[in-house]
């Protein structure tokens, strides 16, 4: 159920901060007919800073990813992303710890329409995503719904499974906006479907790097993103 | 400047909500199974016979097995231990309860009845169920003997299957005559 407040909870603050975007261009909207736009083409580069933040304030992760897109077009993007996770999974009855990293790439298209020489971006997306992975189970205690014998067989012998892969393909939704010259604030949700998967023999993936947590129902993962990126101009074309 | 504190406050939010929901193993989840045992009439093996005031107890456990205090019952079900291979129960048939002559003080009762000893022995393996259900043990080779007391009630046993093994509670694995 918080998947489902958080996604809905971004969808809002999209729309918010659209309104938001549109009250401030609203301001400044004496145009004059003889100017000529130019849109600014180039390689915007960034990190995730809240792969960062969490990093720190939660023990059981750390991550970094870095980011890219190339504007191909007016309102396409060609984007992608790098990134390294470590994830301790820790339940009543499991302790694990998965290491990997993980590359994604597809398109971005801007959705959001500009006003004079603003450069915001409201984007819809997708991507290819494939992570290399391993998982070590620290240990496990057996599950049992009777609890008359106590304590239950406890493991705490390290296994080790490495070499494993997954593919998976998500839809992004998120926005960038220029807080100043060509430096650009982003976020994103993102909606995943895992395509395929090593199956560890007697175990199972409960975190992919890049897909994140799994789910025992469904294929389905969520994630977020908060991006710093700052672009090198590379051209300008009117717009 | 508007932005940016909107920005500042969507981070914090979405922190503080991304904590995920816990994973609860379902209960139609076959995990660990315990014993079952249907109780049969030794004289007439085909039929099912109640065994009256019956009290279950494992060895080198305080407690009564929940469900088994002074009950008549022809379906037991015994949880097995999981870190050794080997379980032992006492079955108390026709118990009742000797109160020492203070009806009032129960810390000295005694459960006097016949007391039979069954001892169940197998080798265990883990087995990945979930995410949420982490391991289930199952149980294979599973032998079950009635300790000879020189009064035993349980008069016979008998696995279902040659080389019974316990991988769900679906069915009974053994049934003993009485």
């Amino acid at each position: 159920m918080k998947q489902q407040h958080t996604l809905t909870f971004f969808i809002s603050s999209f729309i918010l901060l659209l309104f938001c975007v549109s009250i401030e261009a609203q301001n400044d909207s004496i145009v004059k007919d003889s100017v000529i736009i130019k849109e600014k083409y180039g390689l915007r580069v960034g990190g995730d800073f809240g792969k960062l933040i969490r990093s720190f304030a939660d023990e059981d992760y750390s991550g970094f990813e870095v980011t890219a897109d190339y504007r191909l077009k007016k309102r396409l993007y060609i984007a992608g992303e790098i990134g390294f996770e470590e994830k301790n999974t820790i339940t009543d009855y499991l302790d694990i710890t998965s290491t990997g990293s993980y590359i994604k790439g597809g398109i971005d298209y801007n959705m959001y329409q500009n006003w004079l020489d603003m450069d915001n971006m409201i984007y819809a997306g997708f991507r290819i995503g494939a992570s290399t992975f391993s998982q070590n189970l620290n240990s496990f205690t057996v599950y049992t719904t009777n609890q008359y014998w106590e304590p239950q067989f406890t493991s705490n012998d390290l296994k080790e499974f490495n070499g494993l892969t997954a593919i998976w393909i998500e839809l992004v939704l998120g926005m960038k906006v220029e807080l100043f010259n060509n430096l650009f604030l982003g976020l994103n949700v993102q909606l995943k479907v895992l395509g395929s998967e090593t199956e560890p023999d007697n175990f199972g993936n409960v975190y992919i790097p890049g897909f994140n947590k799994t789910f025992d129902s469904s294929g389905i993962g969520v994630g977020y993103g908060y991006t710093v990126s700052y672009r090198i101009p590379l051209y300008k074309k009117d717009k | 400047m508007k932005k940016i504190i909107l920005l500042v406050l969507v981070i914090i939010l979405s922190l503080y909500l991304s904590c995920e929901r816990d994973d609860i193993c379902p209960e139609s989840t076959s995990t660990t199974p315990s014993l079952i045992i249907d109780v049969f009439d030794f004289d007439s093996q085909e039929d099912k016979k109640n065994i009256f005031n019956l009290v279950i107890a494992g060895v080198d456990n305080e407690a009564i097995l929940p469900g088994y205090n002074f009950v008549s019952s022809d379906n037991l079900i015994l949880p097995l231990k999981t870190d050794v291979n080997n379980t032992q129960y006492i079955l108390v048939k026709e118990a009742s309860i000797d109160d020492n002559g203070t009806p009032d003080d129960s810390t000295d009762d005694i459960i006097i009845g016949n007391y039979d000893t069954i001892s169940i022995n197998y080798s265990r393996t883990n087995i990945f169920v979930s995410r949420a259900c982490g391991y289930k043990t199952v149980f294979e080779n599973v032998t079950l003997t009635i300790i000879d007391d020189g009064d035993n009630w349980i008069l016979s046993q008998q696995p279902l299957n040659p080389n019974q093994s316990l991988e769900d509670e679906t069915t009974a694995h053994f049934n003993i005559f009485h």
